[in-house]
């Protein structure tokens, strides 16, 4: 079997996994697992907006919490306060993210390299301090819950996320679509765009492409991405809160979409997925956990820069080895010019 | 009213000279690492819970002042070694093995110290009367101490032999290495330097802040609003925003709430960021 064939039927069997879960695991009698895949799924979402930043475009953005926090937001404020339907307010919380990260990005893309690092974590603090003091708003920390309305109301027939099976499909579609749209981006000439301009944005700027430009509109689809993730996540729990937007949250997407494999597209799947499953099997028997998430990741980034996709694909191409250095390397010597 | 503005202002004082001591190394870790350390904070943390346990243990809160810089070159050392070498040549990945670093070190003091908040009582008790109020005397002294010990650093720096050399290295690089310098030790020891560096600044603010595995959160964004306003590896213009900031927000808290002072703070480092990106104090010294 060629490498190529080879990937095709991985991902074809993840998918027969991912569709087929709810029905497989109630036969093996753990329905539960499928809030949990459901979980990974939803912030896999949040690591794949880190990684188009960062593994697409050369930008590592330690804020993007605040975006999934703006759908999240969006999603409670509209229906928990304002009583809109179900579709409205999936609407509401991706253009307050999209809005958001339109807004934020025309200033911190003006920076690279630890400034852009560095204000992306200012904007987050920012609002999660706002979030934090405007109690009657947001709820600050102990957050706002809501009742989810039904999906679908046709007459007598109802859809509603209740039911732990639909909620799980209508994730999965959703999150299908976002990657299926990130695919169809990264192949465009857009895709191209960005790819150059992490490469070596003084060139790309030479064969004429505007680089604040191409790095502003890859901002604003990470922050679309993230912000769907915080929506799909507020009706999943029918919960929001301020601490969800804290710099911490950001951290671990960065974690996951770094182990996973930046510049992938499944690489933040595959990334947020080994660390929720680890913390799941791990944390009820062993409390401390969080001391071997915190080895595996410094044993990541040094054996493995490229993450465990990378690191595939890598074994299967040679010559597409060293992206990763060699963006630093340029955005190094651009730091220092 | 205006007592209550002055008390706060000293107090924002005496928490800004503790925030330059610590921002001062991570300022110097990343003029000569080129790296953001992002569990600096932690390492504040470490140095709180490692002077509370010292001092418990020996009885003496002036010994544990005397241990924890040594704990903390000793610990600083071991990371740079086990992490930050090994990392150092992808550089904004280090941010990336740094939030591991913290994860773990917020780990391992939740496992041994405990989760609970603990306090500190004073080790200098009574109060000296301020502008009409009675201020706390230990936080005088604290402040007097980390004076003394940013002086102490600087005195290092300007007049010591090894001292010139982290600035050689932190100059030229190429060149140091070729006048025999041994780059790599000095940026060991440096990263040594300003861990005991944060350390110190976490025991010296024991007793004046809770103790518990989660304050090195707290204690990073104030941390790294001193480095950016100040100017990434100006060390002169640190210290001075650490202050500043520190004066402002206790003023700011007396009129509003503390969330206002932090929201006002970060909106004043976004700005300068975006403005004069090389900080505010930016060719004066470099």
């Amino acid at each position: 079997m060629s490498r190529a064939t080879l990937d095709r039927a991985a991902v074809a069997l993840l998918l027969v996994a991912l569709l087929a879960a709810p029905v497989l695991l109630d036969v093996l009698g753990a329905p539960f697992w499928v809030n949990i895949i459901a979980e990974i799924l939803i912030w896999s979402l949040l690591a794949a907006s880190v990684n188009l930043l960062f593994g697409y475009v050369g930008l590592l953005s330690f804020g993007q919490a605040l975006y999934f926090g703006f759908g999240m937001y969006g999603v409670a404020l509209s229906i928990g306060h304002w009583g809109v339907g179900f579709w409205s307010a999936f609407a509401i919380g991706v253009l307050a993210s999209i809005l958001m990260a339109a807004a934020a990005g025309a200033l911190a893309v003006r920076l690279t390299w630890h400034y852009f690092a560095i204000i992306t974590v200012i904007f987050s603090l920012i609002f999660y301090f706002v979030a934090l003091s405007s109690k009657a708003l947001t709820g600050g920390d102990d957050g706002l819950s809501f009742a989810a309305p039904p999906v679908l109301d046709l007459g007598g027939w109802k859809l509603s996320l209740t039911d732990p099976a639909t909620q799980y499909y209508f994730i999965l579609a959703v999150c299908l679509l976002c990657y299926g749209l990130k695919a169809l981006i990264i192949a465009s000439p857009l895709g191209l765009a960005f790819a150059a301009v992490r490469e070596n944005d003084r060139r790309a700027s030479l064969i004429g492409i505007d680089v604040y430009r191409t790095r502003w509109i890859a901002f604003v689809l990470a922050g679309a991405l993230a912000g769907v993730g915080g929506a799909l996540f507020a009706f999943f729990g029918r919960y929001a809160s301020a601490s969800y937007m804290v710099y911490h949250v950001s951290g671990e997407a960065v974690v996951w979409a770094i182990v996973g494999g930046a510049g992938t597209l499944l690489g933040p799947f595959v990334g947020t997925a080994l660390l929720v499953l680890f913390r799941e099997l791990v944390s009820g028997f062993w409390e401390h956990y969080l001391l071997a998430v915190g080895a595996i990741v410094i044993v990541a980034v040094i054996f493995a820069p490229e993450g465990l996709v990378g690191a595939w694909n890598r074994i299967g191409r040679r010559d597409a080895a060293q992206v990763l250095p060699e963006a630093d390397a340029a955005a190094a010597a651009e730091a220092r010019t | 009213m205006s007592n209550l503005v002055f008390a706060l202002a000293i107090n924002g004082l005496v928490w800004g000279l503790i925030i330059a001591l610590i921002a001062l190394g991570l300022s110097i870790i990343f003029g000569l690492l080129d790296i953001i350390n992002v569990a600096h904070g932690d390492f504040f943390m470490v140095g709180t819970v490692a002077g509370l346990v010292v001092a418990e243990a020996t009885g003496s809160f002036w010994l544990a002042l005397a241990a924890v810089p040594a704990i903390g070159f000793l610990l600083g050392l071991v990371v740079e070694r086990l992490v930050i070498r090994p990392s150092a040549r992808l550089a904004s990945l280090t941010i990336v093995t740094t939030f591991g670093l913290s994860m773990i070190l917020q780990e391992m003091v939740r496992a041994s110290f405990g989760a609970q908040p603990r306090r500190m009582a004073a080790p200098v008790p009574g109060t000296i009367p301020l502008f009409g109020l009675d201020y706390e005397l230990y936080r005088i002294i604290a402040a007097l101490f980390a004076s003394l010990c940013l002086i102490g650093f600087f005195v290092f720096l300007n007049r010591s032999k090894l001292g010139t050399w982290i600035r050689a290295v932190r100059h030229d690089r190429e060149t140091a290495t070729a006048l025999g310098i041994p780059v790599t030790r000095v940026c060991a020891f440096t990263f040594a330097l300003g861990t005991a560096l944060a350390l110190v600044g976490g025991a010296i603010a024991a007793p004046i802040t809770t103790v518990e595995f989660r304050t090195g959160i707290d204690i990073l964004p104030a941390c790294f609003m001193a480095v950016v306003i100040g100017g990434l590896g100006n060390l002169q213009g640190t210290i001075a925003a650490a202050v500043l900031l520190a004066v402002l927000e206790g003023i700011i808290t007396s009129v509003g709430d503390p969330t206002i002072a932090r929201i006002v703070s970060l909106a004043v480092m976004c700005g300068v960021l975006l403005l004069r990106p090389h900080g505010l104090f930016a060719g004066a010294t470099r």
